[in-house]
């Protein structure tokens, strides 16, 4: 199967797991830290940015010009070319990772707020509601699941892209993929790979219980 | 700063940064044909079931339950397993990549699909139906038709994700423009590699979203594309 | 009132009890104070089975310990402990002398003394050198060394511009390996492809035929292992590689003798023969470093079984 001798290794050395469940309940428990981070932080500079987007209508071209190119750049890249200034550290991680996911949020906190419909917002200033009230009250509540959306897909992105910073000696579980890489070690690369999977999943789940328990009104209408 | 300016400099003044083996004009077309290929495949193996599924409408949601897992699955990982698993067999190149960019394709060509088709009023399929045309005749001229503006957003999507992750194959030895990120990283006065291949992606990326946005209008029916507009 | 008084109590002295238990764990009386040290290693097996012998020693006598394990090259790795991100690195006096921009020689203790001097210039120490020495060794299969007729380096003068040399990204700049081949020994290679730090990539693309050429470490148990032949370094351009810790001087301020006595006790018995042997259980048994450098100690009386 792979290139050098393991022939006589079985895929999965659970022994090594058992030895090793200590440092990996770190590697994960540093993996969840990074992306929940990223995306929490991520989320209050989208929405920071996406309300100057919806007020000002012409700054949406940039912020997403500018999010889209930050997209655009390689994580490996990203990594490496902030360690000079930031160092082998969580703010060099946690830069990249926010960057990736504003592009993600932001589309969907104005996708979402643009798709109210005209008909609701009319009835609203009808009822008296001020833009403030009208905004938090009716807006964003319609909007949820589209931005909740939006969390989800930036999540489990992040998670992905956290694997990556192991070449600046993070990287969560993805530190297990790297050095299995570099030792042609399946049971760390497993490990490691298998791991971020599971978190994903597990944000991905909550995330659709989230969006269900926000919009109750769409569960009741159900038949 | 005015280091790495002066190392940016320098990485460009050299000659083998321009011809050779390891020049940008090689890295570059390495790193398209890589990408580009990688989407093709990706197409071709996900498009006809996607489209088979949503114009059915139904198992829908247990293949996006499987497209949901396929992007929770880091590419990273799916570069390490391939280099474990086939570095014997196709030796050490780009091949190896090859299997976490599709896996990275898939999902958004996918979603897209399904979406596309949602997005498709059911009157008209109804209608169509109802004037006798077979299924096939309604998906390739009714179904088709109208979600391809979506589709082809997926695909883009999917494209300029793939360029920029392609960069990982540097890390097992690959070619493309990762090659100058993942060398200049590791060279005392590499920072100049560095930033030109981390631009250099961004470059390509943005040219090729460009360039399939341009594409997508093309390819749009023009009544599509009226309709689209006065939505 | 009263009660919530006695269970308070009682829950202080559980307390009291369970520190007093867990403080008195390897019977030493005084538990070392100071700053934790963040013990780091290169991104080779070598480097982190040294890591490890460290971080375990020091761990075993108390001293608070943090792993940052397979970081990168140098280039990496040396801005990290010069910020005080990393305190611990097993480094090699040749090579490190080199990238200090000094002159290495064949001599160990000048070697020491130039790449230590050099290095305290930035707040980072060496502590005593061990016996065992890890050089880079330039490889060729067996196939190949028949065929050109090759024993040494320089025997590779006449094919060169026909093979291809395989080693890790950073090797064009390092004087111990493209760019001292070329200086030294004139050698110009058709090309040079990056791989890894002597890891599995280099020795697959030895092997399938890849490179022609491949940069290893001497004491790598999968050369003998895939009968690879080491060319001899006949104009001697590898220096004195003797393993040595590089610690930052606020860590041995910190914590004095004891911490010195420690690891210099630790790399006096390591021998070139020793770290082979590490090696090999890394490499070709695929062993996990930290079970390596645990049954060392414990051999070697570092560690209580």
């Amino acid at each position: 199967m792979s290139f050098l001798a393991q022939a006589d290794r079985a895929l999965i050395d659970w022994g090594w797991i058992d030895r090793n469940s200590s440092p990996i309940t770190d590697r994960l428990i540093e993996h969840l830290y990074l992306t929940v981070l990223a995306v929490v932080i991520g989320l209050v500079i989208s929405v920071g940015l996406s309300m100057v987007a919806l007020r000002y209508r012409r700054a949406y071209g940039p912020i997403t010009a500018v999010t889209n190119i930050m997209f655009t750049i390689p994580s490996l890249a990203l990594f490496a070319l902030l360690v000079p200034f930031t160092g082998l550290t969580v703010l060099t991680a946690e830069i990249a990772l926010v960057s990736y996911t504003l592009l993600i949020i932001i589309r969907n906190i104005v996708a979402g707020i643009d798709g109210v419909s005209p008909a609701v917002l009319e009835a609203a200033d009808g009822m008296g509601y001020t833009r403030r009230r009208r905004f938090w009250k009716i807006e964003i509540p319609l909007a949820m699941p589209v931005i909740v959306a939006g969390l989800r897909i930036a999540t489990v992105t992040t998670v992905g892209l956290v694997t990556v910073s192991a070449i600046i000696g993070l990287g969560g579980l993805g530190f297990y993929i790297l050095r299995g890489l570099q030792t042609f070690f399946w049971t760390s690369v497993l490990v490691g790979t298998a791991g971020s999977v599971v978190i994903a999943v597990a944000f991905d789940v909550g995330f659709v219980f989230l969006e269900r328990s926000l919009t109750p009104w769409l569960q009741r209408s159900r038949p | 700063m005015s280091e790495f300016v002066s190392r940016v400099g320098e990485f460009l003044g050299a000659g083998s940064t321009w011809q050779g083996s390891g020049s940008i004009p090689v890295r570059l077309w390495e790193h398209l044909w890589i990408s580009t290929l990688s989407v093709l495949i990706a197409a071709v193996v996900i498009l006809p079931p996607a489209v088979f599924i949503a114009h059915r409408r139904k198992g829908a949601l247990l293949a996006s339950s499987i497209v949901n897992i396929g992007r929770a699955v880091p590419s990273f990982g799916i570069l390490a397993i391939a280099v474990l698993w086939f570095l014997g067999v196709v030796g050490l190149g780009p091949w190896l990549a090859f299997p976490a960019l599709i896996a990275l394709a898939a999902p958004p060509m996918f979603t897209n699909t399904v979406a596309a088709f949602e997005t498709v009023p059911p009157g008209v399929v109804e209608a169509a139906r109802g004037m006798g045309m077979t299924e096939r005749r309604i998906i390739t001229g009714v179904e088709l038709p109208l979600a391809l503006p979506v589709i082809m957003e997926g695909i883009r999507i999917a494209y300029v994700q793939v360029i920029a992750t392609a960069t990982l194959a540097a890390l097992v030895a690959g070619p493309g423009l990762g090659r100058f990120i993942v060398d200049g990283f590791a060279k005392r006065r590499g920072e100049g590699e560095l930033f030109t291949g981390a631009v250099l992606v961004a470059l390509l990326a943005v040219s090729i979203e460009m360039a399939f946005s341009a594409f997508e209008k093309m390819v749009t029916p023009m009544g599509i594309r009226r309709a689209g507009n006065e939505r | 009132m009263r009660n919530r008084k006695r269970v308070v109590g009682a829950a202080l002295m559980a307390l009291a009890l369970v520190a007093a238990a867990c403080g008195s764990g390897d019977g030493s009386a005084d538990v070392p104070e100071g700053p934790t040290i963040t013990v780091a290693s290169f991104n080779f097996n070598e480097s982190t089975i040294m890591a490890e012998l460290y971080a375990q020693v020091l761990e075993a006598n108390g001293y608070p310990v943090a792993r940052k394990l397979n970081l990168g090259n140098r280039e990496v790795v040396k801005p990290a402990l010069e910020s005080g991100e990393i305190g611990l690195v097993p480094e090699y006096v040749g090579t490190l002398l080199n990238f200090l921009e000094g002159t290495p020689s064949a001599d160990s203790e000048s070697t020491w003394q130039a790449a230590k001097a050099e290095f305290e210039k930035t707040g980072v120490t060496l502590l005593a050198y061990a016996p065992a020495q890890d050089k880079n060794a330039y490889v060729v299969t067996a196939a190949t060394a028949a065929s050109l007729g090759v024993s040494s380096v320089s025997d590779l003068q006449a094919a060169a511009s026909t093979l291809v040399f395989g080693g890790p990204p950073e090797c064009p700049e390092r004087e111990a390996c493209l760019k001292g081949l070329q200086e030294v020994y004139g050698l110009d290679f058709s090309e040079f492809k990056p791989l890894d730090s002597a890891g599995p990539l280099t020795v697959a693309a030895l092997e399938s035929g890849d490179i022609d050429v491949a940069l290893l470490f001497s004491t790598q148990g999968i050369i003998e292992a895939k009968g690879f032949v080491v060319l001899d370094d006949d104009k001697g351009l590898n220096p004195a590689e003797n393993l040595v810790p590089a610690i930052r001087v606020e860590i041995v301020d910190a914590y004095g003798s004891d911490l010195v006595d420690l690891l210099d006790a630790l790399s006096a018995k390591l021998t070139t023969e020793e770290l082979t042997a590490l090696n090999r259980r890394a490499d070709v048994d695929q062993d996990d470093p930290a079970d390596i450098a645990r049954d060392w100690l414990t051999a070697n009386g570092f560690l209580s079984s």
